[in-house]
């Protein structure tokens, strides 16, 4: 959980208990991230030492556990920034899209998890999102009008609007007609046919580019602002029929025009509007006169939203603030409704550049690449989990690639990847050392991808041998060779059944390779010295169409395991080439899943926090499946609010699955008894403290460590060493563009 | 005085202006009011009229002629050039008769077009054609090259550029008071629950790509400064 948050410390008040750094016996190295600074003078923030904590938890007399950790933080990832946001009420997803060209869609009724990735491209540049029924569509500044698909994850076709960048697209009430706003001036209405869209045509030409549009609920009118004033449309005609213009902002900048960066359009023929001089200003859209303005910061009003039922407008600022309008009355009979300024929600700290309006929430997103969820107090119970705010800052999948045979670790950007090998440190030592460093870990290759696609997906071998990434257009596998130098060597002719492919998993003997595809199926091919040769594709039976997003091979090399998007998860018998079974389907959606490697049974995760075991062999949950599931999981465990994105195994130990989210890693311990319901859940120090006789009667299962944030993975060598990769969240805080200069007092 | 300058005159017209400068040195040397006026006669200065006449009348036609020569040449090169730019002839034929069959929107790979450079001998002129759709299609020409339209990506990238240095300009421009991340990171250290330093000095390795670069000016300024020393 969020140690920061100070929003839900009244409910949560065991969160305050410092972190327990009981658990682990670390092997760390403080690593530059930059690459250049071989036998440079090392500053003071660069520890050549290492640290170690041991985590001793004894039955009887066998030490439970005591690990080196290798302690990542060369991993430079950069999330990128959002840009806008379009919220479907019908199917409770939010898609976000990226300064990158990157489409995220969250599921609001699964724990907002992080359901589909469409991968960015270069000079895509999105600046508008848009909901008509289940399609989506995009606009951005390189003049074309995307339409995804959501089954396959990539666009499905891109229009050109021939107007120039494009600044902002929306659709009309009905689902019929998209107007977009263009560089040149133009609105051009498009009509939104079955499976693509057909320009219609363009409303009348105005001098200046056209910012913001938004439709009457009619689909009469057209409210677009542009630079210095609002211009009404009449959506039949296309001649404008009212100019509502906009005051520049007073004092110095009154040189400078004032850019209406919002428009929201309400059924009573109120609009709404949000400029650069930072104004909220409501108009009368029938008289064309200004009804109130509200002067919320010094800074520009980037965006609006307007709720469903129009009783509540939201407005972001470059402040990082979000400020609602509620139409309420002063007086209790409800007869004189007026727009007031009642809530300021101050939770990022850059510019908000996007918002949703949702019944329950505001959500809004910015230059600070989060995603905050606030649920709004007076339609959501107080106190509870609902009314919790929510945070997303990492992505609900694993970035990091871990070959546990060879020690190596991949990291996979948008636009490369990168292979690095873990260094070495030599001697043990206590609890809490720093373990010296005998080799630093290096940075081996460095691969840019090809192409403007960005990277969808990567995958590496777990001898380090090959390694693979796709993107929407195209499949890539390189085989490396270590001898005295790296080598690495691209596949030429791979097979033409690679397209497509959504994920990439090797199987452990790094023979073959298993890439899923459209409709949930499974390509696998097999990778050798000579050749990649098509083998077989799995198909599985339920005829669901959404794109697998997990895909996990048994060590033994018999089974394979694929989830996708509809909670489902299918395993195959590889032996046999075909379908195995199905997992009885659960309502939420699976984030991580792994078989393990004694037992073969399948440990899955779900975005609620449950965790489930099923045998493949008996194809059934297994005992302490459905003890766990009798028992029921700690409320502190299910109020998490990060996925769990990653299971991996204790070769020494079978009983232990070695889970982590972004704030905590968990050693699970199947031979040990689950927490009673008033137990604590982080009760490593407790442990500590208690003589060793003692801790058997207080131990449970559940082994969480909190020592290192923020987690992008967790790993353990065939060596028995733990990897750990963290990515501080100011790290990335400090690489984001400029924010405001606010002037506080005493400063 | 007047003397002096009919002198001036009649010499200067009869000798047509070369000898102007010394005729002039010679003239202030021994013109005096004492002398005679020269005597010219009617038909000595008639001559000299024709003739200067003629003389210009040769000069205009031989700057006509040498601009026609010049824009005849001129103009042999263009047909040249043009000769060289297009197809060969039975290039032409080829097209012709594949696009009398059908017409499709052109969407292949480009090729370059080296047979007729060939021909001329001009080794490896690289030129994109810019054909239009028409006759573009899927099919080899003969099995040497298709030909498609190049993607017009200039303008519209430089739209775009224009488009994202708007938002730039009004968002981070001038006038727009912003601050740095380290100021706002200190400041939530100065004034958050636990107070602690400005975050340069509380994150170890802030900003360490640029103490990096910074350490290795100043190697570098040290090293020269050394140089003419020793």
């Amino acid at each position: 959980m969020n140690h920061s948050n100070k929003s839900i410390c009244n409910y949560y008040p065991l969160h305050f208990i410092q972190a327990v750094v009981r658990t682990v016996d670390v092997m760390t190295y403080v690593h530059e991230s930059t690459t250049g600074s071989k036998g440079n003078n090392v500053g003071p923030g660069v520890s050549q030492l290492v640290f170690k904590i041991v985590w001793r938890q004894r039955r009887g007399t066998s030490i439970m556990g005591e690990f080196k950790v290798h302690r990542v933080r060369f991993f430079d990832y950069m999330p990128s920034a959002i840009r806008t946001m379009a919220f479907n009420s019908q199917t409770e997803r939010l898609a976000v899209a990226r300064a990158d060209g990157a489409v995220e869609i969250f599921n609001f009724n699964d724990n907002f998890f992080q359901e589909k990735v469409i991968p960015g491209q270069d000079g895509r540049a999105t600046e508008a999102l848009c909901w008509v029924g289940h399609r989506l569509f995009s606009a951005g500044l390189n003049g074309e009008i995307t339409e995804y698909d959501l089954e396959n994850l990539r666009p499905q076709y891109t229009v050109d609007a021939y107007g120039g960048p494009i600044w902002t697209i929306s659709s009309n009430s009905q689902g019929t007609q998209l107007a977009v706003g263009c560089e040149d001036g133009t609105v051009k209405i498009f009509a939104i046919l079955e499976e693509r869209i057909q320009f219609q045509r363009n409303l009348n030409r105005h001098k200046g580019r056209i910012i913001s549009l938004c439709w009457h609920p009619s689909s009469a009118q057209i409210a677009a602002g542009m630079t210095d004033m609002i211009t009404i449309f009449d959506a039949e005609t296309g001649h404008a029929t009212r100019r509502l213009l906009v005051d520049r902002a007073m004092g110095a900048s009154k040189n400078k025009e004032v850019v209406v960066w919002s428009v929201g359009y309400l059924s009573d023929h109120t609009i709404i509007s949000g400029d650069s001089a930072g104004k909220v200003q409501i108009w009368n859209g029938l008289t064309g006169t200004l009804v109130r303005t509200y002067l919320v910061t010094k800074w520009d009003v980037l965006v609006l939203s307007v709720s469903k039922d129009e009783s509540s407008v939201i407005a972001g600022t470059s402040e990082g603030t979000v400020i609602q309008f509620q139409f309420i009355s002063s007086t209790v009979d409800q007869h004189d409704k007026e727009w007031v300024r009642t809530r300021t929600f101050r939770n990022h700290s850059h510019d908000v550049s996007a918002l949703a309006h949702t019944d329950t929430a505001v959500v809004s997103g910015g230059m600070d690449t989060q995603l905050v969820v606030r649920p709004l107090l007076d339609k959501v119970e107080k106190n509870t989990q609902e009314s919790a705010l929510r945070k997303i800052a990492f992505p609900h999948r694993s970035l990091v690639g871990c070959a546990k045979k060879a020690g190596l670790l991949l990291f996979q950007f948008p636009d490369h990847l990168e292979l690095w090998k873990l260094g070495e440190s030599e001697g043990h030592g206590k609890p809490g050392d720093r373990l010296p460093v005998k080799r630093k870990p290096e940075k081996l290759i460095e691969l840019k991808r090809k192409g403007e696609d960005h990277i969808c997906c990567s995958a590496l071998s777990a001898c380090g041998g090959w390694l693979a990434y796709s993107t929407v257009s195209s499949v890539r596998l390189y085989r490396i060779q270590y001898n005295n130098t790296i080598s690495i060597n691209k596949v030429s002719k791979l097979p033409k059944e690679l397209r497509s492919v959504h994920q990439l998993c090797f199987s452990s003997d790094s023979s073959k390779l298993f890439a899923s595809s459209c409709q949930s199926s499974v390509i696998v091919v097999a990778v050798s010295q000579q050749e990649c040769r098509y083998l077989h594709t799995l198909k599985h039976k339920t005829g669901s169409r959404q794109p697998v997003h997990l895909l996990c091979a048994s060590d033994d090399g018999k089974w394979l395991a694929t989830a996708n998007t509809d909670c489902e998860i299918h395993i195959y018998n590889l032996h046999k080439m075909k379908l195995h079974c199905m997992v009885p389907v659960y309502n939420s959606c699976p984030t991580t899943i792994a078989i393990h490697p004694v037992t073969n049974n399948l440990i899955s995760v779900h975005a609620d926090q449950q965790i489930f075991e099923f045998s493949l062999v008996q194809k059934e949950y297994t005992q302490w499946s459905r003890r766990l599931q009798t028992q029921g999981l700690l409320s502190l465990w299910l109020e998490r609010d990060t996925p769990i994105t990653h299971i991996t195994f204790n070769p020494k130990n079978p009983d232990h699955i070695i889970l982590h989210d972004t704030y905590m890693f968990c050693i699970i311990d199947q031979s040990l008894p689950f927490p009673e319901l008033n137990a604590v859940l982080w009760n490593q120090m407790i442990l500590k403290s208690l003589p060793v006789s003692q801790r058997i009667g207080q131990s449970h299962a559940f082994k969480i460590c909190k020592s290192f944030q923020h987690l992008m993975c967790v790993s353990l060598l065939e060596d028995l060493s733990l990897v750990v990769v963290e990515r501080p969240l100011l790290d990335i805080m400090s690489q984001l563009p400029a924010p405001v200069r606010q002037k506080k007092f005493a400063t | 005085m007047a003397k002096k300058q009919r002198g001036k005159a009649s010499s200067s017209s009869k000798t047509a202006g070369i000898e102007k400068p010394a005729e002039s040195f010679t003239l202030s040397l021994e013109s005096s009011d004492d002398e005679a006026p020269e005597e010219v006669t009617f038909e000595d200065s008639k001559a000299a009229a024709l003739r200067s006449m003629k003389q210009a009348l040769d000069t205009a036609r031989r700057e006509k002629q040498l601009l026609k020569e010049k824009r005849r040449k001129r103009q042999e090169l263009f047909q040249e050039q043009k000769k060289r730019r297009l197809l060969s002839a039975d290039v032409l034929e080829e097209i012709d008769s594949a696009s009398s069959k059908k017409q499709k929107q052109s969407e292949d790979e480009g090729e370059q077009e080296e047979k007729p450079e060939k021909e001329e001998g001009d080794g490896k002129k690289k030129k994109k054609k810019k054909r239009s759709g028409k006759l573009a299609n899927a099919r080899n020409l003969k099995g040497k090259y298709t030909v498609t339209t190049v993607k017009e990506r200039t303008l519209a990238s430089f739209q775009q550029q224009v488009a994202e240095e708007f938002i730039r300009s009004r968002l981070y421009g001038p006038g727009t008071c912003r601050t740095t991340n380290n100021e706002m990171l200190s400041l939530q250290n100065k004034k958050g629950w636990n107070k602690s330093a400005a975050v340069q000095f509380v994150k170890k390795d802030w900003a360490s790509k640029e103490k990096a670069k910074a350490e290795k000016l100043k190697k570098r300024w040290l090293h020269k400064q050394q140089l003419p020393s020793c």
